[in-house]
C-alpha cells in the first residue's frame, strides 16, 4: 500500500515520512496529479499559517483534484496538525480564510484559562469518542499523551466528526473524523509508540 | 492535562556534542548527536533541543546534515538552533526534519526577524532563546553571540518583547549557572512564567532531583537538562519517576521501541 504525501509546499513532511515508513508503508511525496490519483491514501501535511497553506495548495493547481479525490472517490485522507485544520470551511487565524470545506467546522484561536500557556505544546492525553474508537486501538490502558504544538483548533458544528479530545485550559478536539476523511491536531510522528500505533490503526483500518 | 516537559539540551560543536561551564571554552567532551538522540528516544523523553554553539561566531548555520540524520532516529520533536539569522535558513532546517528553531543572535539584532518568521513558520515554531547574566545589584542583563555580546536588555523585558514579537516559546539560560549543576534560577523563573502567556522553557542549573522540581513547580512549562543527564546517574526515567511521585504532572508511560 502507497501513502502519498501532498507536497504543497508546507510543512515537515521528513518526520511523518520516516513515521509511516517505519510502520511498514510506502511513501512518496508528490505534488504529481497522476501519483495523488494512483495512491491507495493521501496525507495532508501542514506546519505554518492557516492563509499561507490554503494559498499555496490554491496555486499549486490541485485542489480541484484534491476535492475529487477526497470527497467523491472517497479515498482515505489524514490530515495531521494544521492538515486537519485545513478540512474545516473557514479559519480566523490572522484574518478569515477559507478552508478546504470538506468538514462542517472552523477553526479558532486557543483562548485557554491561565496559567495555561499558547501555544498549546507539549504531551497531552486525549479522551478518544466511542464512535471513534478503532482510531486509538491498541494504546496501552490508562492515559495516553500525544504531542501538540498549535496556537489554534478546530470547532466541529457536527458534533459526531469529532473523534477525540483535549484539555488545556478548556476542552478542544484532538481528532475528527468522517467516513475516509480522518484528521489528528496532535502529531503522531512525533508521538513516538502511541503516535505509531494511531498510524498502524489508519493503515489498517477499512473505509 | 499537558505534562511538564523534560527537555535534554545538547552542544553541538564539529558534528559532536560538548559540555562547557558558563558558556568558557573549558570543554568536555559529551559523544555523537545521533546515537545520544537515539539513546534519549528510547528512554521516552519528551523533547531534545541541539544548539551549534559555534555557528553564530563562524558566520554560518548549524548543519542540517546532523538534523537529518536525527530525524531519521528518533520519533519526538526536536528544536535546533545556532547561527539561525534568515527565513530560508529556518526552512532549510525544518526541511531537514527539525520541528522548532531557536533564534538568539539574530534576534537581538533584529526582533522584527521573530516576527517575520513567526508569521511564515507559525509562532510555534519560533524559540526565543534568552542568554543573561546575573549581576551582584540583582540586575539580569542579555547577552547574546554566545554570551559575548551585551544586548543593553534585562531579561524580563526582553522575555515580553520577544514574546510580542511572536516567539511561541521562550528559552531561558543563565550563563552564571549553565554547566555549575548547582539549581536554576527560581526568583527569575517564577517572575517571568508569572508574566508570560506563552510557554518558558528553563534551562540552566539542573543538579539534582530536587532542582527539577522546584523549577516545574516556580512555573516552567519545560526543563532543560544536559550536565546531570551526562555526568551523574540521573537517567531521564530517574528525573520522571521523582517527579511524578511528587505531583508533578509527566508523561507517564515509556516511549521506547523495542
Amino acid at each position: 500500500m502507497t501513502t502519498a504525501i501532498i507536497d504543497y509546499g508546507m510543512g515537515n513532511v521528513r518526520s511523518l515520512s520516516n513515521a509511516l515508513e517505519y510502520v511498514g508503508n510506502d511513501v512518496v511525496l508528490t505534488k504529481d496529479p497522476g501519483a495523488l490519483a494512483d495512491a491507495d491514501r493521501l496525507l495532508l501535511p501542514g506546519v505554518g499559517a492557516f492563509g499561507d497553506a490554503m494559498a499555496a495548495i490554491n496555486a499549486s493547481g490541485l485542489r480541484p483534484l484534491l476535492d475529487r479525490l477526497a470527497l467523491e472517490e472517497r479515498k482515505p485522507v489524514l490530515g495531521v496538525c494544521l492538515g486537519m485544520q485545513l478540512f474545516a470551511k473557514r479559519s480566523l487565524e490572522h484574518g478569515v480564510h477559507e478552508g478546504l470545506g470538506w468538514l462542517d467546522a472552523e477553526v479558532l484561536p486557543m483562548r485557554p484559562t491561565p496559567p495555561s500557556k499558547v501555544p498549546h505544546v507539549g504531551w497531552n492525553a486525549i479522551t478518544p469518542m466511542p464512535a471513534h474508537d478503532w482510531l486509538f486501538d491498541g494504546l496501552p490502558a490508562g492515559e495516553s499523551d500525544f504531542y501538540f504544538v498549535h496556537s489554534f483548533h478546530m470547532v466541529c458544528h457536527d458534533s459526531v466528526d469529532c473523534a477525540a479530545t483535549c484539555e488545556h485550559g478548556g476542552t478542544f478536539t484532538a481528532a475528527v473524523a468522517r467516513g475516509n476523511l480522518v484528521a489528528t491536531q496532535f502529531h503522531p510522528e512525533k508521538s513516538q509508540d502511541n503516535g505509531l500505533q494511531l498510524l498502524t490503526n489508519w493503515l489498517n483500518r477499512e473505509f | 492535562m499537558l505534562k511538564k516537559r523534560i527537555i535534554p539540551k545538547f552542544l553541538i560543536r564539529g558534528g559532536r556534542l560538548v559540555k562547557l561551564r558558563r558558556f568558557d571554552d573549558d570543554q568536555r567532551e559529551a559523544g555523537n548527536p545521533v546515537s545520544t538522540a537515539k539513546v534519549y528516544d528510547s528512554y521516552g523523553i519528551d523533547e531534545l533541543i541541539f544548539l551549534d554553539i559555534d555557528a553564530t561566531r563562524e558566520g554560518r548555520v548549524v548543519a542540517s546534515s546532523v538534523i537529518e540524520r536525527v530525524a531519521e532516529e528518533v520519533f519526538i520533536p526536536f528544536t535546533v538552533g545556532g547561527g539561525v539569522r534568515s527565513l530560508d535558513e529556518i526552512e532549510a532546517l525544518l526541511k531537514a526534519g527539525a520541528d522548532k528553531v531557536s533564534i538568539n543572535s539574530a534576534a537581538a539584532a533584529d526582533p522584527g526577524f521573530v516576527t517575520r518568521a513567526a508569521s511564515r513558520f507559525g509562532d510555534q515554531c519560533i524559540v526565543a532563546s534568552i542568554d543573561y547574566r546575573q549581576l551582584s545589584d540583582g540586575s539580569r542583563p542579555v547577552f547574546a553571540a554566545g554570551g559575548q555580546t551585551a544586548v543593553g536588555q534585562d531579561a524580563i523585558d526582553w522575555a515580553l518583547r520577544l514574546q510580542d514579537a511572536h516567539a511561541g516559546e521562550i528559552l531561558l539560560s543563565s550563563i552564571d549557572r549553565d554547566g555549575m549543576m548547582t539549581g536554576y534560577d527560581l526568583d527569575l523563573i517564577a517572575a517571568l512564567s508569572d508574566r508570560l502567556n506563552v510557554p518558558l522553557i528553563a534551562s540552566s542549573g539542573a543538579g539534582s532531583l530536587a532542582d527539577c522540581k522546584a523549577a516545574l513547580d516556580a512555573g516552567a512549562s519545560a526543563i532543560t537538562i544536559s550536565s546531570m543527564f551526562i555526568f551523574t546517574d540521573h537517567s531521564p526515567i530517574k528525573v520522571r519517576t521523582y517527579l511524578n511521585t511528587n505531583g508533578v504532572p509527566v508523561r507517564s508511560q515509556k516511549g521506547s521501541r523495542s
